[in-house]
């Protein structure tokens, strides 16, 4: 249903709510808190909208007694491409809606501070736990892992995180729009330029803004080329983690070329401050275009058969085939995005269902695997960097001029609001901006991938033993920086 | 079979020195001199506060930017009116921190043939994570060098640290810290871990590393190229 039919059938339930739309495709819904479960059940269970997430606007000044705050609950329609946005004000904690949307408690207690956690615990004969974290044996971020095993198999998986949170959302408060792009791209440093695109996106959706055909084109490239770089890291980590080294460090290689280019392309090896709201903070020209054709021509087939060698060995097949499955509604529930829910048969890109830049013209299918499993992940995986080789010539035939550096001063107005969605290597990105006085936000709210995903990982490890998680947790590479936030 | 067919058809795939010149590398941002009129634009965009104009007695004012306090992310470059401030592509930017003290250098002369690493991550946006990582692939090959990546504190010589330490994550950096056998150096990488880098203020950042650990080496960048590491454990090492 279209944004207009939802309007209307809300105004046809009799609810005593106050809606407005805004940048399009974002429907904000004021409602009173008493009226919000049955609305939220409405779209979860009537409309079949895609939860996303919860947050509260004040954010961390919610802890002083008595005051109001708002929270906002956002939902998606996927198939025509528009936010509908619950807003509710309430004095005490954020009311329960747990029992509608099961993934509903993660936000939660991201919002209500002394929410209660309860861990569980396996006990009976056999029962022991495993602790690990979190400072692991690789070169890794921290975050605590308790297995709850019953002789060999792996009967509860408890993910521990936030021992990276810097306040990330809180710091954003402070710094000037112009060079907010800074620390958006430090939220996660593998998928920087999918955060420098989030946020040209806000601030563009905010101003009206629109951009010449050659920037957007550009911008496709960088980030094709960041998920061209994280999905071989990725490939060579599934690799190494089963004892494949060959293909390991050949992926390691790759990864490594497209690093090397990215660091000609544009200066910084994770092409950092490339992607500026309103326009593309480094020059391109023929030279840099051919290097980019040439360079990957030049890994392009030798990429082809080293996903081949390794499909083709039947102990690398032993290893990965029905290893970590999640099944399709465990990937509903959970809310999964990205790679990871597509390989479970969840037909969900942002790229297809808010396409942003030109990824309308380039992208017109959604690649999906059906079980759910590594092996799964990894086809996926390899199709995804294979379409990155496509999409990256696709986007260069649109630009024949050389592009200037073009950063512009950018003046926001007080109270403007806007979201904005990127799929990043990891998954869908989702960013709640709200403006405020001197040319900064007074809000600025993560969802990233990996806070749902991550969930995802302790549903995919249940039954199967301990020695196959590093393979699992590869297979997924989570970030936790940005869960961590 | 197949591996051994690809190994005759493309040879050995990595580099000889990789310490070798690379001029699209980021790098020391300098400043010519006697052209400053202090306009101030540069200190106005340096989310870092790493630049400082300093006036002689001739009235010249002097551009400083500091190496490790800087993100190198070009605004500055970007925004200068005259084009003073220019950025090279020299990566050689590591420094031993406790220079002069003779002491140390004894300790260092330990490790001059092979250095086990502990790797903590203490906060970062781990990029710093994924060079460290990529110091290990066939292109670098780090352990050319005799440096390796040990899973245990107990088997290590050092600890690398990346990222501004946050309070959740004090408690572990101490542990692990103390879970190395004497002697022991600490290295930290990345502008975040030598003064909290763009997370300075945040709310749940502690401190830096030198308040809770002794720092021996600081390799700056954000992130530190592969080179840039490279060049500062060898540094380290005496090999340089």
């Amino acid at each position: 249903m279209k944004i207009t039919d939802t309007i209307n059938s809300l105004q046809e339930l009799n609810f005593d709510l106050k809606y407005e739309v805004k940048n399009n495709n974002e429907l904000y819904v004021r409602i009173k808190a008493d009226q919000i479960r049955k609305i939220v059940l409405i779209c979860v269970e009537l409309y079949k909208f895609n939860y996303i997430c919860e947050f509260s606007i004040e954010g961390d000044k919610l802890s002083t007694e008595g005051e109001e705050t708002t929270i906002n609950c956002v939902f998606s329609n996927s198939k025509y491409g528009y936010y509908v946005i619950c807003s509710y004000i309430t004095q005490k904690n954020p009311i329960d809606l747990s029992d509608i949307i099961y993934q509903s408690r993660l936000f939660q207690r991201e919002i209500n501070k002394d929410y209660d956690y309860k861990v569980k615990e396996i006990s009976g004969t056999g029962a022991y736990q495993v602790a690990v974290g979190p400072v692991h044996a690789g070169i890794i971020e921290p975050g605590h892992f308790r297995f709850s095993v019953m002789g060999e198999p792996i009967e509860n998986l408890e993910i521990r995180l936030m021992y990276k949170y810097r306040g990330i959302e809180k710091q954003c408060m402070d710094i000037n729009a112009n060079s907010l792009n800074l620390m958006f791209e430090r939220v996660s440093g593998e998928s920087s330029v999918a955060y420098g695109e989030v946020y040209a996106i806000l601030v563009e959706k905010i101003l009206g803004a629109q951009i010449t055909e050659e920037i957007k084109a550009f911008r496709i490239v960088l980030l094709e080329l960041e998920r061209m770089y994280n999905y071989l890291d990725d490939l060579g980590g599934i690799a190494n983690d089963i004892g494949y080294s060959y293909v390991a460090k050949k992926f390691g290689y790759f990864s490594e070329i497209i690093h090397q280019l990215c660091e000609r392309v544009s200066g910084s090896r994770f092409m950092r401050n490339a992607i500026v709201p309103l326009g593309i903070n480094i020059d391109f020209n023929k030279q840099k275009k051919k290097d980019i054709i040439d360079t990957l021509k030049s890994i392009k087939t030798r990429v082809g058969s080293i996903i081949k060698m390794s499909v083709n060995a039947v102990s690398f097949l032993d290893r990965v085939e029905d290893t970590g499955m999640v099944s399709r509604i465990m990937a509903k529930k959970l809310c999964m995005t990205g790679v990871v829910a597509r390989a479970c048969n969840l037909k969900y890109d942002v790229r297809v269902a808010f396409p942003y830049e030109l990824y309308k013209d380039i992208k017109k299918s959604i690649n999906i695997e059906t079980k759910g499993g590594v092996f799964e992940r990894y086809k996926l995986k390899c199709r995804e960097l294979k379409d990155a080789f496509n999409f990256i010539e696709k986007a260069l035939t649109y630009i024949s001029i050389d592009i200037k550096r073009d950063k512009q001063e950018i003046c926001l107005k007080d109270g403007l609001e806007a979201i904005a969605s990127v799929e990043t290597v990891k998954g869908e990105l989702v960013v709640y901006g709200l403006t405020g006085k001197d040319n900064k936000f007074d809000r600025i709210y993560f969802k990233t991938p990996s806070f749902t995903n991550w969930t995802g990982m302790s549903e995919a490890v249940l039954g199967e033993i301990i020695p196959d998680f590093p393979l699992i947790n590869k297979s997924f590479n989570m970030s936790y920086s940005e869960n961590d936030r | 079979m197949n591996n051994i067919f690809d190994r005759i058809k493309y040879g050995t795939e990595t580099i000889k020195d990789p310490l070798k010149n690379n001029e699209f590398s980021y790098g020391k941002i300098v400043a010519r001199e006697k052209a400053c009129n202090n306009c101030r634009a540069c200190i106005n965009e340096c989310a870092m506060d790493a630049i400082r104009i300093n006036t002689n007695a001739f009235g010249e004012h002097i551009v400083s930017v500091d190496k490790k306090k800087c993100i190198y992310c070009r605004n500055c470059v970007n925004i200068c009116p005259n084009s003073i401030l220019k950025m090279t592509s020299d990566y050689k930017m590591a420094e031993l921190e406790l220079a002069g003290d003779k002491l140390r250098e004894k300790v260092y002369s330990i490790f001059n043939r092979s250095l086990v690493l502990r790797v903590v991550d203490t906060g970062s946006c781990n990029a710093c994570m994924s060079e460290l990582s990529a110091l290990q692939n066939t292109f670098y090959d780090i352990s050319r060098f005799g440096i390796n990546v040990a899973a245990s504190p107990r088997h290590a010589d050092g600890l690398v640290v990346t990222g501004a330490v946050t309070i959740n994550m004090k408690e572990a950096l101490e542990k692990t810290y103390h879970a190395i056998a004497e002697p022991k150096i600490v290295i930290a990488v990345g502008s975040c871990a030598y003064n909290g880098g763009i997370f300075k203020e945040g709310d749940g950042v502690y401190g830096v590393v030198k308040d809770i650990l002794p720092v021996d080496l600081v390799i700056p960048g954000c992130p530190p190229s592969p080179q840039a590491i490279i060049f500062g454990l060898l540094k380290l090492m005496d090999k340089r």
